[in-house]
């Protein structure tokens, strides 16, 4: 992935490097995709280990990144899987199921849930740092994640 | 068993249970017991998974019908 130096640069500040403690468990997860039924699996493993004291990281890239925008609503399944549609939009409107936002926030409250956005992608789809949602750690290139991801006990790409 | 805080989070599914105990446990002060409602079918185990992570303890799972009472002693 190619990422421009002046895109770096321009968000040089917002890039976290994170590094973990070797003892510490971690998991790594690419996003890429902004379906409801490929976006609840990645939370819930992410947000899961978060709050069991993992160290847990998320890179929204290409059509995932979609969903790091501020006031996303996922709403559309794979179409293979349409027909289960409404039963998820059903789970999430009578909070069985947590909404996407909230969800995303009971990983951040614990302090361990990190969430990258693909520069490449964003600069693909014209997307500004300020279009992102405030819970987004930081923006990202391949090889940020992929140093960051490197020492991670699970990694997991979801498209 | 008398419990200092009941989550109610019937009818939540995975990992709504977990999350609704987290957030109840991070007001507790330890030596308090816990006490979750959850009719997810994998929600005394994950709770288990969570407590052995976290430093806390399961004492007790009761089922009552679809429930399930789970309850967590808070620790240090």
């Amino acid at each position: 992935m190619y990422i421009s130096k002046s895109l770096c640069d321009r968000f040089n500040n917002a890039v976290i490097y994170y590094i973990s403690g070797d003892e510490m468990s971690k998991i790594s997860i690419i996003v890429a995709s902004e379906r409801l039924d490929k976006l609840y699996p990645a939370a819930t493993l992410a947000v899961t280990a978060a709050v069991m004291g993992w160290e847990s990281e998320m890179f929204f890239t290409f059509w995932g990144l979609l969903a790091l925008r501020k006031g996303f609503i996922p709403n559309e399944v794979s179409s293979d899987y349409r027909r289960f549609e409404d039963s998820l939009r059903k789970a999430i409107s009578s909070e069985a199921l947590p909404n996407w936002h909230s969800l995303i926030m009971e990983g951040k409250k614990s302090g361990r849930l990190r969430i990258y956005a693909c520069s490449a992608t964003m600069e693909l789809l014209n997307i500004k740092t300020e279009d992102l949602a405030e819970y987004v750690d930081g923006v990202a290139g391949a090889p940020t994640f992929l140093t960051s991801a490197k020492d991670s006990d699970i990694t997991l790409f979801i498209s | 068993m008398k419990a200092d805080a009941v989550v109610d989070a019937r009818y939540k599914s995975c990992p709504g249970p977990l999350l609704a105990l987290v957030n109840t446990v991070m007001r507790s002060k330890p030596g308090q017991v816990i006490e979750l409602l959850a009719t997810d079918p994998a929600a005394p185990n994950d709770v288990k998974a969570w407590a052995s992570h976290v430093g806390h303890r399961v004492i007790k799972v009761e089922k009552e019908n679809d429930t399930y009472h789970i309850y967590l002693e808070v620790l240090g």
